[in-house]
């Protein structure tokens, strides 16, 4: 085919074009300002969880009246309460607990609480008759709320603790570890913890999703620029000057390079934001704490990468011989909305797939040209692929995009040329046969 | 040497665009085509461009198919104008005329100097929205000729223009037509067309119906004008009473007669003096392009017959 000889420089020439009006224009700059700066903030979650935490503190005083109290009471109220100790000492906790003994400090501290020094005040005495302790909780915390609740429980082990204790035992003698071997029959799947699959489902619903979203939302600006340049008019002078197949390629890489562009910022704020959040932590919550996260696999992300540029090029080249078919761009939502079918079909089957990543079904539809770069990378992220199966998948892919580009150069050189009202495929089709 | 349209057909479904169009167009030449709207210039220019391809036939240019020829063989003004709004005008020069295989610097420095001559320099740097229609229909045409075509294809380019700037444009026109370039133009503006061609084709539904040089256009009918004023007789009623004559038009100046082929027209002055008139004004012409036009397509169309399908019809 003549097209291939001279794809280049043109091809490139409209490409370079399309970047920078697509990266200079406002909608572009602005809207890769707010995605970074929401990618930025979400990564900061944590710490704003951790901050609201910090501030929602119960300060809780004891007094204890009681004698013959075990003498981990303190600590096991205070797990009780803050959950299992870490090992960062100023991490934030839910109570902050003062433990005081003696019964002459019971009035001067009731004092103190009705001054609101602290916002509960709990005493602990012994039942003469049956010896088990007795509390009293002096609070104006809602009866039902989530602090006297914990409060509650954390005392029912404490009463427990000091029953077992009494009886000649403890808490921490009855739940000591004792020995339990567990053996898999099959060795090779002795990676599938259940923490293994919880963290490898999010991360691929996540490339999933990045996948997903680049082709409905630059495929898109592939169908726009080419509706409208016809819809100027401008296309009749670049009719002359290029190929159709020299203004499809430029356009399917002008407009993924700024998508690319626009990505790479938005990750760049996310990697960024994940760097800063433990300075950040450190500067607001006051103790250090981040979010742990693990690598990703190298094969996970370069069929990650092949899957994302291969979709991206076969979609947005039927969204541009789409686009070339309106004579208005107000007109391009619904003539595309054949492809978003599609596009959200691979996007469903895919999220489905990774809780039946062994199904037939999916196996047979990551071969399949539009759905295998969303259950090709599900299957690769998730399941066990032969370096066979990814490759066929990949070459299937390749042969659609070739076939793809000659029918969207097609449909696009006539579909150019014809105004009016909106075009059927079919009437396209017969134009096509005869255009150049 | 020459650009051979060869039998060319095509059918737009139910529209017969073109129907066995077969042309030669000399190097070096201006050459126009005339025809109501729909008549087929448009298909015509853009099968020669190769931007569609015909049902049958071929054109040749420099004995070489169209197909296999570079893009920068043509330089185009389409009908409909059109620019990337949003660009600014040295740039979308530069982008088009690169797009044709000329360098950035060369371009920028053709760009400069036709802006200068179309006295419009400071509109470099200002996006094409901004302009107006006459001057983006001046960077248009830059754009058309930037890349220096051997042959220029321009469809309706006078259209929307004020007089001056039609002037500088038929300026820029000849200049064209000074270097050699073989000139194609389309309109529906007979004066135009007597002031610049050398050779027209007039297209009716998409079937040529006469073609070649001006003046043998002009004598294809065989008719004679007689253009006729004597003293004291306003009326001239005798004179359609010659045979073969037709009076087309009476008026103050002079009084306007069609002589039928094979009549002599010197017989209508030998008339008059035989009549005994005094003769203010006697004059032998060719038909003007006009009366031609109206004797072949039956009268200027000005209902819209183009290629997008009707709304209702009755």
């Amino acid at each position: 085919m003549k097209g291939w000889r001279t794809l280049f420089p043109n091809a490139w020439y409209v490409a370079v074009r399309e970047y920078r009006s697509r990266a200079r224009s406002r909608s572009f700059v602005l809207g890769t300002a707010l995605l970074a700066i929401i990618a930025f903030a979400a990564t900061q979650l944590p710490v704003l969880i951790d901050f609201a935490a910090a501030t929602s503190q119960t300060r809780l005083e004891v007094v204890v009246l009681a004698s013959g109290m075990p003498s981990d009471s303190l600590s096991v109220l205070d797990q009780g309460l803050n959950g299992p100790a870490t090992s960062d000492p100023n991490a934030p906790k839910d109570f902050v607990l003062t433990w005081i003994t003696g019964a002459n400090v019971a009035p001067a501290r009731l004092e103190a609480l009705t001054a609101g020094k602290f916002d509960a005040l709990l005493v602990i005495d012994r039942d003469p008759n049956t010896h088990d302790l007795t509390f009293l909780l002096r609070t104006d915390l809602a009866q039902d709320g989530q602090a006297v609740k914990a409060i509650s429980s954390a005392l029912t082990n404490l009463e427990i603790e000091d029953r077992l204790v009494r009886a000649g035992t403890s808490t921490g003698a009855i739940l000591a570890p004792y020995a339990l071997q567990v053996v898999p029959v099959d060795s090779s799947s002795a990676m599938n913890s259940v923490g293994r699959e919880v963290s490898t489902d999010l991360l691929s619903t996540g490339l999933i999703v990045l996948v997903f979203m680049a082709i409905i939302t630059y495929g898109m600006w592939v169908a726009m620029s080419v509706a409208e340049e016809k819809g100027s008019r401008v296309m009749e002078l670049m009719l002359n000057a290029t190929t159709p197949l020299q203004m499809l390629a430029g356009k399917v890489i002008g407009n993924g390079a700024a998508g690319l562009t626009q990505y790479g910022i938005v990750l760049a704020a996310v990697a960024g934001g994940l760097l800063a959040q433990a300075p950040i932590h450190k500067a607001v919550v006051g103790s250090n704490a981040g979010t742990q996260f693990g690598g990703l696999a190298p094969n996970v992300l370069a069929a990650f990468v092949i899957l994302f540029v291969l979709g991206f090029l076969l979609y947005s080249l039927l969204y541009a011989a789409l686009g070339s078919l309106v004579s208005r761009q107000e007109d391009v939502q619904s003539a595309t909305s054949p492809l978003m079918v599609l596009i959200m079909a691979g996007y469903f089957m895919s999220v489905f797939s990774l809780q039946a990543i062994d199904e037939t079904w999916v196996k047979i539809a990551s071969y399949v040209p539009f759905f295998s770069p969303y259950l090709m990378l599900a299957r690769v992220s998730v399941g066990d692929v032969e370096p066979w199966e990814f490759g066929l998948s990949v070459l299937l892919l390749a042969i659609s995009i070739v076939v793809a580009l000659f029918l969207a150069a097609r449909i696009y050189s006539a579909g150019v040329l014809l105004y009016g009202q909106r075009l059927s495929l079919r009437q396209v089709l017969k134009a096509a046969r005869v255009s150049r | 040497m020459s650009l051979l349209i060869d039998s060319v057909s095509k059918r737009f479904g139910e529209v017969q665009a073109l129907q066995d169009v077969s042309l030669e167009i000399e190097p070096g030449e201006v050459f126009g085509f005339l025809g109501a709207n729909g008549a087929g210039k448009t298909t015509a220019m853009r099968v020669v461009l190769d931007i569609i391809r015909p049902d049958s036939g071929t054109v040749i240019w420099n004995g070489q198919l169209n197909t296999e020829l570079p893009r920068e063989t043509w330089g185009y003004l389409p009908e409909e104008r059109g620019l990337y709004a949003k660009m600014n005008v040295l740039e979308q020069l530069v982008f088009f005329a690169k797009l044709h295989g000329v360098r950035s610097k060369e371009a920028e420095r053709e760009t400069r100097e036709w802006l200068e001559r179309f006295r419009i320099p400071e509109y470099a740097d200002r996006r094409a929205e901004q302009l107006s229609k006459g001057n983006q229909q001046k960077i248009q045409f830059i754009a058309a000729i930037l890349h220096d075509p051997q042959v220029l294809l321009m469809d309706e380019p006078f259209s929307g223009l004020d007089p001056v700037n039609v002037a500088l444009l038929k300026e820029a026109f000849l200049e064209m037509k000074d270097r050699g370039k073989t000139l194609i133009f389309s309109t529906h503006q007979m004066e135009t067309v007597e002031e610049l061609c050398e050779s027209i084709a007039i297209l009716d539904r998409g079937i040529v119906v006469v073609g070649g040089s001006v003046r043998d256009v002009r004598r294809s009918t065989g008719r004679q004008m007689v253009r006729l004023a004597v003293e004291g007789d306003l009326e001239l009623a005798w004179l359609g009473t010659l045979d073969g004559v037709r009076v087309t038009r009476r008026g103050q100046d002079y009084t306007e007669a069609e002589v039928a082929p094979g009549h002599d027209p010197g017989s209508v002055l030998k008339a008059a003096l035989s009549r005994g008139c005094t003769i203010r004004h006697f004059e032998m012409a060719d038909p003007s392009l006009e009366q031609i036009f109206i004797e072949h397509v039956g009268q200027i169309d000005t209902t819209e017959r183009t290629l997008a399908p009707k709304a209702a019809q009755a």
